[in-house]
């Protein structure tokens, strides 16, 4: 094992990619429940607003922002000669995730607090 | 290196003979210390005097070779162009291993079957002009200074083993296969460039790497694989206007540089 900044944000790409798949896949069945009708859709929207899901959804946010900020920061690589700054670019792109999931991972729980 | 200089140094290394072990195991071997003892001397010292069988690989002792790459310390490196003081840690030791990724053969010595198939692959020679020129190819400046870098690659080995899409698979062309592929299709001397471009386009080229970075990191020579990687990508998706860039170049290839 070859261990380095690069090779971490390997990992954590793939990882995030695979988990935003695997989430695509619940979201069709959660929305797809709207076919058996309106009592089953709201019983299956009833559970996926319970609080375990909603703690559930920062670490979504969190996959989303990082696969995103890392896929921004493989472009600027594609585009522009950056390789000199390629550890620095991870740990922006690292930082800037980190910024927007704390920032929305708040308003989830500030939601789930004083509107549950 | 701590103030008071040890006279000693703990040296671990991978041991693995197919022949008795089933799998590779650390042994621990205790060597003399100078300011200007290299990695390649402490295992030098250690199979005259301390264990007769280690095995490793090394030829030119001047970092020229490409023999003694090793993992050293998890980092991919000469072993004959490093101090051994700058490795060790606070208590005076140093982990060695074979290059990851490859088979092992012997304790340090690995099988570079696929890299050199890899190399071989890329037709890592240069392809001439029919119009050889009488006297001599003439190249300005700039256009050495493209492939400069990458004609200093001695083929050690460390940027394929510190792969991680070599670590998943040996059908990947490989960072150093890469940069040669890269050095020959930048070469205005090659008459080549299209074919080989659309040899790389395929599955297992440039489109192949993961961008992270481990060839430039490991590369004993300062190279910059990735940068060359990218650079095919990009030429790849004009491979006709290089081949046309390319035929009329090669008819003032005889001239001198400041006509043309």
């Amino acid at each position: 094992m070859y261990k380095s900044t690069g090779f971490i944000s390997f990992v954590l790409r793939r990882f995030t990619g695979m988990a935003l798949v695997l989430y695509l896949f619940m979201h069709i069945l959660v929305i797809g429940s709207a076919t058996q009708g309106a009592a089953a859709f709201d019983a299956t929207l009833a559970v996926v607003q319970s609080p375990p899901f909603k703690i559930m959804e920062i670490a979504l946010l969190a996959a989303v922002a990082y696969h995103a900020f890392d896929g921004v920061r493989l472009l600027i690589v594609h585009y522009f000669n950056v390789i000199d700054y390629r550890k620095s670019m991870f740990y922006a792109a690292f930082a800037v995730a980190a910024f927007f999931t704390a920032v929305g991972g708040l308003l989830i729980l500030q939601a789930l607090l004083y509107h549950a | 290196m701590p103030d008071s200089q040890p006279t000693t140094a703990t040296v671990r290394i991978q041991r693995f003979n197919p022949d008795n072990d089933k799998k590779p195991y650390m042994q621990d071997f205790t060597v003399p210390l100078t300011a200007d003892t290299t990695i390649l001397d402490a295992l030098h010292t250690i199979k005259a005097e301390l264990d007769g069988s280690l095995t490793f690989s090394r030829s030119c002792r001047h970092a020229i070779c490409g023999s003694c790459a090793m993992n050293v310390n998890g980092r991919n490196l000469l072993v004959c162009k490093t101090p051994l003081t700058r490795v060790l840690d606070g208590k005076g030791r140093v982990a060695i291993k074979p290059l990851s990724y490859l088979p092992i053969i012997k304790d340090l010595v690995v099988d570079r079957t696929s890299f050199w198939a890899q190399y071989e692959r890329v037709k890592p020679w240069l392809i001439p002009p029919d119009n050889m020129p009488e006297k001599e190819f003439r190249i300005s400046p700039e256009e050495v200074e493209a492939i400069h870098n990458a004609e200093t690659c001695i083929m050690c080995g460390a940027c394929y083993s510190s792969c991680q899409v070599i670590a998943m698979t040996k059908e990947y062309i490989g960072p150093h296969a890469l940069l040669k592929a890269f050095l020959r299709v930048l070469d205005p001397r090659d008459a080549a460039p299209g074919e080989r471009l659309a040899d790389l386009s395929g599955e297992d080229g440039p489109y192949r790497c993961h961008t992270i970075f481990n060839c430039i990191d490991a590369c004993p020579k300062n190279l910059n694989p990735t940068q060359a990687i990218e650079t095919l990508r990009k030429l790849a998706q004009k491979r006709l206007a290089v081949e046309e860039a390319r035929v009329e170049r090669q008819k003032t290839l005889a001239l001198p540089v400041s006509k043309t």
